[in-house]
C-alpha cells in the first residue's frame, strides 16, 4: 500500500465511497426484485384469502361473495346449530382417526417385509410404490366400479350383495379404504428409506444380543424411526382432516350425509350454493381442529421422538 | 441344511408372500386395465381377464365421448407453465435469502414458511372467488396460479444453495459474473439434481390435481384437465363402466411414466426431495 502512489490510492478509495452507496442501493433493488414473486403469490393466494375467511365469518356475505354487514357470532351460531354440520365433524374425526392408524400400520408392515434387500426387492418395491402412480380422481373412479353393486367384482367375487358407496352404514368405511390405499405407496417409501438408513450394526448387535424379531422392531427400529412416524402421522392427518375430493366423485356427501366430511361441506356451501359465510367458518373450523391436531403430535415429539 | 441354504429358503419365501401381496394392492390398477378391454356382456361377468386385449372399442368410444386427448394437451400445459413459474419463483427467492443480507429477511422467510401451516384446501371457495374476480376463470393461468409459490420447495432449494460454498460466488463476482449468469451457469448445475426432483414433483402434483381445476373449468368443458375429464365421463350413463375404465387406462398411461421417472430421480437426488408436495 505504502509503495503505491498516493494519488493512485486516493482515487481507488475515492472509488469505493462513489461506488459502495450505488451499490447497496442496488442490491436492495435486486433483493427486491428477486423476493417480490413470491411475497406477492403467498400473500395473494394464502395470507388475503386466510384472513378474508376470517373476517367473512364474523360477517353476512350475499351469493355474489359481497360482504353486507357485520353480523358478529350468527355464522357461528347457525352453523354449529346444524345437524348436518355435527355429522360432518364426527365423519371428518372418524375418517381421521382409522385412516392414519391404518395407513401407519399397513406402510410400516410393508416397509420391515421390504426392509433386507433381496434379488427380487425391485419387483415388490415396485408394486408397493405403486399406487402412488395413480391420482385421486382415476382412483376413484377405479373404486367407484369394482365397488359397484351390480357390476363390481368385490360383490362378484364375495359373493356379497352390498351397495358399498350407496349404503348409509358402509359409505364411509368404503371411502375409508380408498383413502388408505391413495396414501400407500408414499408412505411406505419413507418409511423404507427410514428403515434402510439404520445403521447395520445396530440391528445386528442386538440380535447377537439375543434380541427377537418383535423386540428388534419395537425397542429399536421403531424408536429410531420415530421422526419419520411423526412426519407421516402429520401429513396424513392432514391429508385425512381436508378430504374431499372421492366424496364430490363419488359420493356427492350421501347417502344422508353418511360420507359428508367438512371440506365436503365447505365446498357444497361455499362453491356449490354460494353461502360463503357458512364456507367460512366451515372452514375455519376444519382449520383450527387440523392445528390443534398438529400442535398435539409436536407436544408428543417432545417426550416420545428420538433424533440419532 | 446349512445356513445358507437356510436363509436363501426364507429370503425366497419372504419373496413370494411379498409379491402376493403386492399383486393385491395393485389389483385396482390391474382390474382397471383388463376391465377396459372388455365388452359390456363379458363385464357383467366376474371375471378377471378380458377375451381378448384387440377388443379397442371402450378406448374409441371414450375418446369420441370426450377430449380426452384435448384434456390431456390442458394438463400438461398447466403442469408445465405452473412447474416452470414455482421453480423460477422458489429458485429467485432461496437465491436472495442464501446470498443477501437484509433488513426484514428473517420476517419474509417466515412469511413463507409460514404458508405450510395453512392447508390450501381452506382457501378453495375464497380463492375462487380471487381468480374468478381477476377474470381468470377457464384459463390456463388461473388453473396453476394458486400453485405459484410451495414453502416446502424453497425451504429445500434453500437448504441446498446453503450448501454451495461461498467462495464460489466470490470467485464468480471477482472474474465479474453478475447473479443471474452465476444462478444459471454455476448455481443450478450445482444443484442439478435437487433441480430435477423438484421439478419432477411439482409436475406430478400439479397433474393430478382434481379440485382446483374442477372447479375453475367448471363452465368451459374444453379446459378441463384430464384428471377433472375422467371423472365426467360417466355422467350421463352410471352402468358404462368398461368405457370409463378405457377412459382411466388412458390417463394412466402418462402417469406411470411420470411415476417411473420419479423413481429414477429419487434413488438419483435421494429421499430429500421427496417430502416436497
Amino acid at each position: 500500500m505504502n509503495s503505491a502512489p498516493p494519488s493512485a490510492a486516493a482515487s481507488v478509495r475515492d472509488a469505493q465511497r462513489r461506488c459502495a452507496p450505488r451499490a447497496r442501493r442496488g442490491n436492495g433493488l435486486k433483493i427486491a426484485l428477486f423476493l417480490a414473486p413470491i411475497l406477492v403469490f403467498t400473500v395473494a393466494f394464502t395470507y388475503y384469502p386466510f384472513i378474508k375467511t376470517i373476517l367473512e365469518s364474523f360477517c353476512s356475505v350475499n351469493t355474489k361473495g359481497e360482504v353486507t354487514g357485520f353480523v358478529g357470532l350468527e355464522n357461528y351460531a347457525y352453523v354449529f346449530g346444524r345437524s348436518d354440520f355435527k355429522k360432518a365433524i364426527l365423519n371428518t374425526l372418524l375418517l381421521t382417526a382409522i385412516n392414519v392408524p391404518v395407513t401407519l400400520f399397513i406402510t410400516i408392515s410393508l416397509a420391515l417385509i421390504a426392509n433386507k434387500k433381496r434379488p427380487l426387492s425391485p419387483v415388490y418395491e415396485t408394486l408397493f410404490t405403486m399406487p402412488m402412480a395413480v391420482s385421486m380422481s382415476a382412483a376413484c373412479m377405479v373404486f367407484k366400479s369394482m365397488f359397484s353393486p351390480k357390476l363390481g367384482f368385490v360383490n362378484a367375487f364375495f359373493h356379497l350383495n352390498l351397495g358399498w358407496f350407496e349404503n348409509r352404514a358402509t359409505a364411509l368405511y368404503t371411502t375409508i379404504i380408498l383413502t388408505v390405499w391413495m396414501g400407500i405407496g408414499f408412505d411406505f417409501l419413507l418409511f423404507l428409506s427410514a428403515f434402510r438408513g439404520i445403521p447395520s450394526q445396530i440391528t445386528e448387535a442386538a440380535s447377537l444380543d439375543g434380541a427377537g424379531f418383535f423386540t428388534r422392531v419395537f425397542k429399536i427400529q421403531l424408536p429410531l424411526i420415530s421422526p419419520t412416524i411423526l412426519y407421516v402421522v402429520c401429513t396424513n392427518t392432514v391429508l385425512a382432516m381436508m378430504c374431499s375430493g372421492p366424496m364430490i366423485i363419488i359420493t356427492q356427501g350421501g347417502p344422508s350425509r353418511a360420507t359428508t366430511t367438512l371440506m365436503y361441506m365447505m365446498y357444497a356451501s361455499g362453491y356449490g350454493s354460494s353461502d360463503y359465510g357458512l364456507a367460512a367458518v366451515v372452514s375455519l373450523v376444519a382449520f383450527a381442529l387440523t392445528f390443534g391436531f398438529t400442535i398435539l403430535a409436536f407436544v408428543f415429539e417432545r417426550k416420545k421422538v428420538y433424533y440419532q | 441344511m446349512s445356513r445358507k441354504t437356510k436363509r436363501r429358503l426364507g429370503d425366497a419365501a419372504v419373496s413370494v408372500i411379498a409379491i402376493a401381496i403386492g399383486l393385491i394392492l395393485v389389483f385396482p390398477v390391474i382390474y382397471c386395465v383388463f376391465g377396459s378391454f372388455k365388452t359390456a356382456a363379458e363385464f357383467m361377468k366376474p371375471r378377471l381377464l378380458p377375451q381378448s386385449f384387440a377388443y379397442l372399442e371402450n378406448f374409441r368410444n371414450a375418446l369420441r365421448q370426450a377430449p380426452l386427448l384435448r384434456y390431456m394437451v390442458n394438463s400438461c400445459i398447466v403442469a408445465l407453465f405452473g412447474t416452470l413459474a414455482r421453480l423460477i419463483i422458489t429458485i429467485m427467492a432461496a437465491f436472495a435469502f442464501t446470498h443477501y443480507n437484509f433488513r426484514g429477511k428473517n420476517f419474509c422467510f417466515f412469511l413463507v414458511l409460514g404458508t405450510m401451516m395453512i392447508p390450501g384446501d381452506i382457501l378453495l371457495v375464497t380463492n375462487y372467488t380471487t381468480v374468478s374476480a381477476l377474470k381468470l376463470l377457464n384459463t390456463y393461468l388461473g388453473m396453476c396460479i394458486v400453485s405459484f409459490v410451495s414453502a416446502s420447495q424453497m425451504f429445500m432449494m434453500r437448504q441446498r444453495f446453503l450448501s454451495v460454498p461461498r467462495d464460489m460466488r466470490e470467485a464468480a463476482m471477482i472474474d465479474g459474473c453478475g447473479d443471474v449468469r452465476y444462478i444459471l451457469q454455476v448455481l443450478l448445475p450445482i444443484c442439478r439434481p435437487v433441480v430435477i426432483t423438484l421439478f419432477v414433483q411439482s409436475f406430478i402434483t400439479l397433474w393430478n390435481t382434481y379440485l382446483w381445476p374442477l372447479i375453475i373449468t367448471a363452465s368451459a368443458p374444453n379446459m378441463r384437465t384430464i384428471m377433472v375429464g375422467i371423472t365426467k365421463l360417466n355422467s350421463w350413463e352410471d352402468t358404462n363402466y368398461e368405457l370409463v375404465l378405457a377412459g382411466v387406462t388412458i390417463s394412466l398411461i402418462p402417469s406411470f411414466i411420470l411415476f417411473i421417472i420419479m423413481r429414477r430421480s429419487l434413488s438419483k437426488g435421494g429421499m430429500d426431495g421427496a417430502l416436497v408436495g
